[in-house]
This record gives C-alpha cells, sequence and structure tokens, in this order.
C-alpha cells in the first residue's frame, strides 16, 4: 500500500475488516459499511464512492459488481448497489453540476443541430424499466482467463430510466435522412492529445430502428443521473448490452455505416478463443436469454423451508417461464413470478418455495421465452468471454445441515 | 546524435537493467501510443488517466503480456506495432514498478 491519502482510509477499513469477528463487539461508530469488507479488498473509486461498500465486489476503479445476495427482492436494483463499467476514465465531476447545460449533437437528421439537455426536457418525455447487464457479466465462470473485469453475475441490474425517447427528438428535428442504417452514440470522454480518438473512443453504432425504444437519459432509479453511470445524459437503448448505451453522450449521429472506432470494429466482438475481432463477426447488440438465482447465494443453510429466488430477462423474445432445479439440473420444477411486470425490458422475479434437506444442493434457473426458446446448458466459448447464459456455470451449491 | 547516445547508454549497461531500460522506453516512447499517455505509473513519471493507473491495478508480468498483446475493452493491441523483445520488456518493467 503507498502512503497517498485516498489509500489511508482503505488501509484503515483492511485492517478493522481483518479483525472484523474479534474487534466488531468492541468498535463503535464503524459504519456498516466496512463490515462487509473482505482483507485484500478494493476501495471504492472516488467517483462510485456513494456505492455501498459491503454489497458489492469492487474489480478495479472502473469496475464494480453487484453481490449476488444483495439484489434483494424489490425488482429494481438500487443505485447504490448497480455495477459499474467504464471503458475509459470518467471526465470531470464538474460536467454534472450544471446537467441542463450539457449539450448533446444530433447529426443525419433533416436539420442536425446541438441541443441542452435542458432543451431536451421540453422535447419528450419517457420512463423505462430495463435490464443494464455488461457484455462481460459472467466472464469469471470461463476457463480460458479472458482479460478484463472477472464478473459473475452481478455486472447486471434492473433499472428506472428517464429522458426524452430519441424518436421524438428525431421527429422534432425533421426525421432521418435517407438511407441511414446505424444510430451511432458518442461518449464525451476528453482523449488526450497524441492518441488517434478511434483507437480508444467510446463511439458504438446499433441499427437505427433501435431508436424506437431508445432514450435519452439524465435520469436513473427517481435521481439526477449520478457522473458514474453516465450523468448528465446517456444514451439508453433497452435490450441491449451496457456498451451501448454510451455515457456523457456529446454527439447521436445516423450514419450510413458503423463507427470505425475500435470499440465496435474490433473490439466486443464474439470470436473463437485466440481469435483477433474483427467487423465480420457478431457484435454486442441485443441481450440473450438469461436467468440466475439470487437466494440462496451458497454456502451453508439450515435444512426446511427456504423461498429460491432470483431473476429472469431477455433483450428479444420476452421471457415467459423460468424453471427451477436443486439437483444440477437433473430435475425441474416450474416456478412462480412474483413483483411488479415492469415490461419486456426489464427483469420477471421468480421464486420456487421448496424445503431442503439435508446434504448438498446445486440450486440453478433456465428461462423459457415466448417464442420458445429455453436457456442452454453451456456458455459459447469465445475469447472475451461475452454473452455467458449457460444455466450451469450461474448454479449456486449451497450445504443444507 | 541523441539516439546514438542513448543506445551507447543502453548498451554500457547490465543486462537486467537494460531490459528495464527498454520497458521504461517502451512505455514512454517507443509504443504508439505510448502506454503513458493513458495510463498512471509513477516510476515512468506517467500521470495518463485514461485508462487505469497501474500503481493502483499493480498487474503481473503476464497480465501485461496478455492486454498488450490483445488489447483489452477500448486498449488497443500492440502485437503488431512492437517486437516480441519490446513486449517482454515492457511487461517485465511495470510488473516489476508499478506501485512503488
Amino acid at each position: 500500500m503507498r502512503p497517498d491519502k485516498s489509500r489511508v482510509d482503505l488501509q484503515r477499513r483492511m485492517l478493522l475488516a481483518a479483525g472484523a469477528s474479534g474487534a466488531a463487539a468492541g468498535l463503535s461508530g464503524w459504519s456498516p459499511a466496512s463490515l462487509g469488507q473482505t482483507a485484500g479488498a478494493k476501495p471504492l473509486p472516488a467517483f462510485a464512492a456513494f456505492k455501498d461498500a459491503s454489497r458489492v465486489i469492487v474489480h478495479s476503479a472502473s469496475g464494480i459488481e453487484t453481490r449476488r445476495e444483495a439484489f434483494g427482492t424489490s425488482g429494481v436494483t438500487d443505485t447504490d448497489i448497480l455495477f459499474v463499467r467504464n471503458n475509459l476514465a470518467a471526465p470531470d465531476a464538474s460536467i454534472n453540476a450544471n446537467p441542463d447545460a450539457w449539450r448533446v449533437e444530433i447529426d443525419g437528421v433533416a436539420n442536425p443541430r446541438a441541443l441542452s439537455v435542458g432543451e431536451l426536457k421540453g422535447m419528450g418525455l419517457a420512463s423505462v424499466a430495463m435490464v443494464l447487464q455488461c457484455s462481460g457479466n459472467g466472464r469469471a465462470f470461463f476457463g480460458h482467463k479472458a482479460s478484463g473485469s472477472q464478473w459473475k453475475v452481478g455486472a447486471a441490474g434492473n433499472t428506472l430510466w428517464s429522458g426524452v425517447p430519441v424518436k421524438a427528438l428525431v421527429a422534432a428535428l425533421g426525421g432521418v435522412r435517407e438511407g441511414m442504417r446505424y444510430m451511432t452514440s458518442t461518449g464525451g470522454e476528453t482523449i488526450p492529445p497524441g492518441i488517434d480518438p478511434n483507437s480508444v473512443i467510446v463511439e458504438r453504432s446499433v441499427p437505427w430502428t433501435a431508436m424506437e425504444e431508445a432514450i435519452l437519459a439524465w435520469e436513473l432509479n427517481g435521481e439526477p443521473l449520478p457522473l458514474a453511470h453516465g450523468g448528465p445524459l446517456r444514451m439508453v437503448i433497452p435490450g441491449y448490452y451496457g456498451v451501448n448505451n454510451v455515457k456523457y453522450v456529446k454527439r447521436v449521429a445516423f450514419t450510413v455505416d458503423e463507427t470505425r472506432a475500435n470499440i465496435q470494429s474490433s473490439g466486443y466482438r464474439v470470436r473463437p478463443i485466440g481469435v483477433k475481432g474483427a467487423p465480420v463477426q457478431p457484435t454486442m447488440w441485443e441481450m440473450n436469454l438469461k436467468s440466475f438465482v439470487t437466494h440462496p447465494a451458497g454456502g451453508s443453510l439450515r435444512a426446511g423451508p427456504t423461498q429460491v429466488h432470483g431473476v429472469a430477462f431477455s433483450g428479444g423474445s420476452p421471457v415467459s417461464a423460468v424453471e427451477v432445479s436443486l439437483d444440477g439440473g437433473k430435475t425441474w420444477r416450474a416456478a412462480r413470478f412474483f413483483g411488479p411486470d415492469m415490461g419486456r425490458y426489464a427483469w420477471r422475479q421468480f421464486v420456487l418455495p421448496v424445503t431442503l434437506a439435508a446434504g448438498a444442493h446445486e440450486i440453478t434457473s433456465r428461462a423459457i421465452a415466448a417464442d420458445g426458446e429455453v436457456q442452454p446448458e453451456q456458455r459459447i466459448e469465445n475469447e472475451r468471454a461475452y454473452a455467458h447464459n449457460g444455466w450451469r456455470d450461474h448454479a449456486v451449491k449451497v450445504t443444507v445441515a | 546524435m541523441k539516439a546514438a547516445f542513448a543506445a551507447a547508454m543502453i548498451l554500457a549497461l547490465p543486462p537486467a537493467a537494460h531490459g528495464q531500460e527498454l520497458g521504461r522506453r517502451v512505455f514512454t516512447e517507443l509504443a504508439q501510443p505510448p502506454c503513458k499517455l493513458c495510463h498512471a505509473l509513477k516510476a515512468a513519471g506517467a500521470e495518463g488517466k485514461l485508462g487505469p493507473s497501474l500503481d493502483e491495478l499493480q498487474p503481473d508480468k503476464a497480465k501485461v503480456l496478455d492486454q498488450v498483446t490483445k488489447g483489452a475493452g477500448v486498449m488497443p493491441r500492440y502485437d503488431d506495432k512492437l517486437t516480441p523483445e519490446q513486449i517482454e520488456a515492457v511487461a517485465d518493467y511495470v510488473a516489476k514498478v508499478a506501485g512503488r
């Protein structure tokens, strides 16, 4: 550990956490956040200091995931536990001091122009519940040590966004120009001179029809959008992987071609292990069908009645049913949905009341979509460990005494 | 002149220090774009803020080799921009000095 000031707090926390079991009773004024810290835990980065450290896993200064047991049962993932993933360092916090002043350029429409968030607020309003999920969620379950954050289940959350519908905005600007095939969003991170912007810029293209559901959002879960989640303004595309939901969005253009930025042309491409990324490979757009159990989250349980619950979601055909297995997929039982149905892009919570007998159990779930698709057992091996939705790896092992 | 002088200096160093010096130069100038533009690394006087601070990350050599060779996220791959010797040197260097 180095002696700079941001570390001091951590060091103290780590020391405290290391001796937690013995020392807890004797300490007063000790924040609950430090209780959950395990020895060696990384500190929350400054831009995400508001996160609840006891309920998240800090992978790096730009990667924080929700613990499986932290999701709860209300259906919405609170902002203080929602995962964070930034491809580049976030811009200075000052950009979020006066969100209404942030400007976004709209291009590829009949009347292109730049608009402030203040102006956008007068042009339309929509709110959407949707799963936000990192492309690499589940990477930790792959076996080939793919680089990147080793997410388990928690690089996903069910979130509520408010903003202006992109289609309302486009209509006000005379419509999309003819022949445009993509909607390309550009992040507002500052790229230092000397770097070819295309090599690192966060710029993502999605099929232009995605604008039908997309919003430019300034509010998350009822509060002004924090910098860590893309404030002052974020492109939000229901059903699409997180990377397409460009933070600090400064330009939205309808374009003939996909952006040539690396993050589009070679990054976020699904290909066999050992193969380089290329534009011909599938890109991370629509999310696949997935579910996972959030309780029990593993470890030891007492024998007796337990509510096995979890979440199920899809970027394509909506989830219509979920089955739960207590024996590692040998037998399955139909679970029941509970809680509000927040629409096709949100997750549904499911529950199955069970009585667990003493012994070892491997508990997992599989989602079934309206079109008949069933969540697969196995992951698809790929270089960057994206898109994991195999139910076998997402199982939790519990021991019942 | 300058380059010739630098080369002479490097040749005069013992082999381990030679590798370290090459690694530092890859980090600060030979890689294009240089690592230092995006990453902080105190030992190299680098204060880049776009990517993760290597002093905080403290990657081991295998991790640096992997990232530099394959790229990750928005970080470009350098396997076609640097020689295997240069990649080896920068990985050695970063693994040794990160966090110091």
